[in-house]
């Protein structure tokens, strides 16, 4: 067991005072920081692409060593769990990954029987709420982050903290600590925090008479550059979507809400209260309109943003017909894997995308340069709750085993950053950072990341009145006033506990 | 006169117990006619009986996000004012109707114009009618797939043509625009579904007896005539039928708009069945989601007496054997 | 019309063009193309690239057609060939049984619909049909729940039970027509040759009835086969997934890839498809027969 070892304090506060200068990224280090100041064996305070590089593979993990300390390795259990695994669209090696891990886990614990069920994405939340209803959930369940604060406001969810499977919170993101955080009670472990960035095509930029290199540095870049693209070349410019889904929407629109000013309630501020709504104020505004000027005014967007989500944006990257996204860097894992595939004339197309594929930052607003703080949480069901009965011992071990920094930075692989910041130390970061391109640029944006509400309303606001505000708009139902407007009315009275 | 009066226990005995103890004497005497029924009986009830009353009591509840369903509160009849207060409630009811009403009407139109130019032997004509036929099978969610591929507003093969012949200058916008969403979806259930009515019209149309149709060509009616004279009254029974069924399965339809748009965009093509899904699964309100179900029964009761009405019709005279 | 035109008209005159005929035939052909296109696009689709099918303004013909699609999802050595075959299976499996249990429970319910005259009959009748008038949606959270109480939550059990509902009032109604028609006095000789009630229902009744239990068996072995929501919600484990939830798998949070989508969904339709069409003169005959004819 290694673990612990570097578990050292460091000298946190001459750091901080070095960091001072880095402005953007230390204002919201310190607000994240501000709840749990104590010692970490990451020190979030030099966050950058450069400290991350020098503290990978600094150390070693015995993973199995660890868990035995939590759990015997011989335990005999059962296990059901819940997660939304790699799908048909993930790259290769988000599958084998996985299939290692499965293989790893019932070595590591050959007698604990385990029904792992990989669920879409888009089917977990109504699932889990029916089969909760119905007593009939699983023992253990990973959730997108949005997700765990409405099934753990309904008592759905036991307290579980990362030191109850051996792990100090300290190890974790702050934010995410926060994001399993409910009127002070933690009742999740975070397994993995992304954040995502802007995925270009040079080659369009470039042949639209844009700088190939340099994504648009503020959103009213990014709006010109969609037009500029748009009419040079006939092609979409921005992915921008709008439907309604089970997350897809806000994670690309609210970075774009945040930097103009805005957000849903006070959750970009530094000490947020969830109680003001914001979707009207002059920000959300803006950035409402600023999406209106490239779906109405522009045309410079595809059309059927409205009909559909995220994932019809891929596709039409791929093949040269949209020239930026917000998306994750496993979208280049998977254009390789793509490529790789292609014959004939499309081997070229291909082969041209995923060599003028660029990743950067996303942009700025006037306000600040923002992300959504994604990822995901594990939870413990209610043993009420969980058909069959809850096995203690066989999730503790199962969740310390998922979490370790072993597999914590595995299975996050090509998609997101490991939720055990330990993770960061070992060789497998390392090797990640040798061969995954762009992580730099994801691992930068954490800092820029802001959490979506911690509060049970959060996703009906987040993938339901986001979206509508949106549609409304965009199909001129309302004005862009009107729609934001009529928005913050919804939040207020959702708030109001009324409907 | 039924084949019951033929039972062992024979015509005079049963008459007499019927007589006897009226009702409970009349179900006794029938009591093994019961065991035919019984399987179907139980299987309806067990899946009908309980989420009726479940409905119905959920309706007076209010489930807000951070209560579970067992800490739901009364709230008498307060749902139901949510539900016909919601602003979008009438946009919804209205689309619901239009849907209802446009895809019943047009799909029965397909149908009896298909039925009719099929009724005649021609050569292919098999072939014709099980081609029409295919999408009446095909899974509706594979429907909404290849359609929504169809539409689609960046690649659809539909805008696509319509540029190539000119007809316009940009691809339609068919499903991302308020005004044609609805339309658009409305063609995908007639797409699916007249076919149904076609063959229900074909049928009916082997009742229409042809030396009446000959007698009406011989005193000279034109075509128009002998349709609406001749064959139409023919078609009148199995034609209110269709109607019936295709309107009670509009009505109930939720795969195409739910999978192709998800009741967008801005709400323009949600109907009840959607929104209603949207109420209880997307926003958690089950309180209001089963008012609105509640509220949704009894006009389907209404449509369902005609329905039962439509379908037993004849019933009676056709019972006496 | 055209029907009727010429059917009358050919013995009599022959002179004018008969524009009603015309008429038919240039709606028959419109329908036609409505109908069939679809699908042939839907075909064309999926024997594109990813990339042939991101192109506007479409290749109208693939230039370098693919079968790839549809080897990916028929071979059982690959993951997603794995999956798509035990859905294929679960499909199979779940809608043949609704259908064999259908039958069972139909057909003698049908048969004291048209033949018995006991109490309450056409309140029990009209309560059977009643069933279809509410939508599935509706009902499927406290069906849940009742399938939960019941054990069935995650079996196959539980869509079973809930797709024989939906089959049974319309395989009901047509058998009974079915049984209407077929006159009584067979089963009365037999009745008088010594057999039981029971026995000239078995063997008198049900052989004559065979096209029709043929037709109900097709629609409840559709409608199961095409079911949805309650698949969606009943089931949450993967390999008990049916095929239309299942190709949803091929939606998914970050791509969608359409001509992949396109050959699922033609797979999913074929079984159907051919079904139909080999059995569709029972299908047509049961709707006369039971459905129509007074």
């Amino acid at each position: 067991m290694t673990n612990s070892q570097g578990r050292a304090p460091r000298p946190a506060r001459s750091t901080r005072r070095q960091a001072a200068g880095r402005a953007v990224a230390a204002l919201v280090i310190a607000s994240l920081l501000s709840s749990t100041a104590y010692a970490q064996s990451v020190d979030l305070s030099q966050w950058s692409p450069e400290y991350i590089r020098s503290i990978a593979g600094t150390e070693e993990f015995d993973t199995a060593g660890h868990c035995a300390s939590v759990v015997p390795l011989d335990y005999e259990g059962r296990l059901t769990y819940w997660w939304t695994g790699p799908t048909e669209a993930s790259p290769q090696i988000e599958h084998q990954i996985n299939e290692e891990f499965w293989a790893a886990w019932a070595e590591t614990y050959p007698n604990i029987e385990t029904d792992a069920q990989n669920i879409d994405y888009n089917q977990l939340l109504d699932r889990l709420r029916t089969t909760l209803l119905g007593n009939a959930g699983p023992m253990v369940v990973r959730l997108q982050i949005l997700g765990g604060v409405e099934f753990a406001s309904k008592g759905y969810f036991q307290e579980l903290a990362p030191e109850d499977i051996g792990y100090p919170t300290a190890d974790f993101w702050p934010g995410a600590m926060k994001s399993v955080t409910w009127q002070g009670t933690t009742y999740g472990v975070p397994t993995n925090n992304e954040t995502m960035a802007l995925i270009w095509n040079a080659d369009i930029f470039e042949r639209a008479g844009l700088d190939p290199e340099s994504p648009p540095a503020t959103w009213d870049d990014l709006v010109a550059y969609s037009k500029q693209i748009h009419d040079e070349l006939g092609i979409s410019g921005y992915g921008l979507v709008a439907r309604q889904n089970a997350g897809n929407t806000p994670f690309r629109f609210m970075p774009q809400l945040w930097a103009y000013g805005g957000g849903a309630l006070d959750e970009a501020e530094e000490n947020p209260t969830y109680e003001t709504v914001q979707l009207n104020s002059e920000g959300a505004v803006a950035a409402l309109q600023a999406a209106y000027d490239m779906y109405v005014r522009d045309k410079s967007v595809p059309t059927s943003a409205l009909t559909n989500t995220q994932n019809e944006n891929q596709a039409p990257f791929i093949a040269g017909q949209l020239a930026m996204m917000i998306a994750h860097p496993s979208e280049y894992a998977k254009m390789v894997d793509l490529a790789g595939l292609a014959t004939g004339a499309d081997k070229e197309i291909a082969d041209t995308v995923v060599e003028n594929m660029r990743y950067g930052l996303i942009p700025e607003g006037p306000e600040r340069r923002a992300v959504v703080f994604g990822g995901s949480n594990m939870h413990f069901v209610q043993p009420d709750y969980v058909e069959g009965g809850f096995d203690e011992q066989a999730a503790k071990a199962f969740a310390c085993f998922w979490n370790s920094p072993e597999w914590s930075t595995k299975l996050a692989w090509t998609g997101s950053n490991p939720g055990n910041l330990a993770g960061f130390k070992t060789q497998w970061m390392k090797e990640r950072l040798d061969t995954i391109k762009f992580l730099d640029v994801t691992t930068s944006m954490l800092p820029s990341g802001i959490p979506f509400p911690v509060i049970p309303e959060a996703t009906e606001i987040m993938n339901i009145i986001v979206p509508d505000m949106l549609q409304n708009a965009l199909t001129e139902r309302m004005s862009v006033e009107e729609a934001a407007a009529d928005a913050a009315a919804k939040v207020e009275s959702l708030l109001g506990g009324g409907l | 006169m039924s084949i019951a009066t033929g039972r062992a226990a024979g015509p005079s005995t049963s008459q007499a117990a019927s007589r006897a103890s009226g009702i409970l004497g009349r179900v006794i005497a029938h009591r093994t006619d019961y065991l035919y029924v019984l399987p179907a009986l139980i299987v309806m009830l067990v899946v009908i009986a309980f989420p009726i009353y479940y409905t119905i009591e959920l309706s007076f509840f209010r489930t807000p996000p951070n209560l579970q369903m067992r800490d739901k509160i009364w709230t008498g009849l307060d749902n139901y004012v949510t539900v016909l207060r919601s602003p979008v409630f009438h946009e919804v009811t209205i689309n619901t109707i239009i849907w209802t009403v446009a895809s019943t009407l047009v799909a029965f139109l397909l149908g009896l114009g298909a039925a009719l130019s099929l009724h005649r032997e021609f050569v292919g004509r098999g072939v014709m009618r099980a081609l029409l036929l295919i999408p009446y099978v095909v899974s509706a969610v594979a429907a909404s797939y290849v359609w929504k591929w169809l539409y689609h507003s960046d690649f659809g093969v539909i805008g696509a043509i319509a540029v190539q012949l000119g007809l316009t200058s940009e691809p339609i916008n068919f499903l991302d625009n308020r005004q044609t969403v609805l339309a658009s979806l409305i063609v995908v259930n007639i797409w699916k579904e007249f076919s149904f009515a076609m063959v229900m019209l074909m049928a009916g149309l082997q009742t229409v007896p042809e030396q009446l149709l000959r007698a009406a060509q011989v005193d000279g009616a034109s075509a128009w005539n002998r349709f609406w004279h001749v064959t139409f009254p023919h078609l009148r029974g199995v034609s209110m039928v269709t109607v019936l069924l295709l309107m009670v399965a509009n009505f109930n339809s939720f795969i195409i708009p739910f999978v192709m748009t998800g009741g967008g965009p801005a709400d323009a093509s949600h109907i009840w069945i959607t929104h209603i899904y949207q109420l209880a699964f997307g926003r958690q309100q089950w309180g209001v989601a089963s008012a609105y179900a509640v509220i949704l029964f009894i006009v389907m009761m209404t449509l369902g007496y005609f329905y039962v009405k439509a379908l037993t019709r004849g019933d009676e005279n056709r019972a006496g054997g | 019309m055209a029907t009727i035109s010429e059917t009358a008209i050919r013995p009599v005159v022959r002179k004018p063009i008969d524009w009603w005929r015309w008429a038919g035939r240039f709606f028959l052909t419109f329908l036609l193309l409505f109908t069939v296109l679809p699908m042939a696009w839907m075909v064309l689709t999926s024997v594109k690239s990813q990339f042939a099918a991101m192109q506007y303004p479409p290749q109208w013909w693939p230039t370098e057609p693919t079968l790839n699609n549809y080897f990916k999802l028929l071979d059982p050595r690959n993951r997603i060939g794995q999956e798509f075959l035990r859905y294929f299976w679960n499909s199979f499996y779940v809608s043949l049984l609704t259908t064999i249990l259908g039958v069972v429970v139909a057909v003698p319910a049908a048969y004291a619909f048209s033949r018995f005259r006991f109490p309450g009959r056409n309140f029990l009748f009209f309560a059977v049909l009643v069933r279809n008038m509410f939508p599935a949606v509706v009902f499927l959270m406290p069906l849940f729940l009742l399938m939960r109480w019941m054990g069935l939550v995650n079996t196959h059990g539980s869509l079973i039970l809930t797709y024989l509902t939906f089959g049974l009032p319309l395989s009901i109604w047509l058998l009974k027509g079915f049984y209407d028609n077929i006159p009584i006095q067979l089963e009365q000789a037999a009745r008088i040759d010594g057999a039981t009630r029971f026995q000239a229902f078995l063997f008198i009744v049900m052989p004559l009835s065979t096209p029709g239990i043929i037709a109900t068996s097709i629609f409840s072995f559709i409608g199961a086969w095409n079911e949805y929501v309650y698949a969606y919600t009943f089931l949450s484990r993967d390999h008990q997934m049916t095929l239309p939830v299942g190709i949803q798998r091929f939606f998914t949070e970050f791509a969608t890839d359409w001509p992949g989508l396109m050959a699922a969904t033609f797979m999913m339709s074929v079984p159907v498809v051919v079904l139909f069409l080999v059995l569709q003169k029972y299908f047509v005959r049961a709707l006369t027969e039971g459905a129509v004819k007074h």
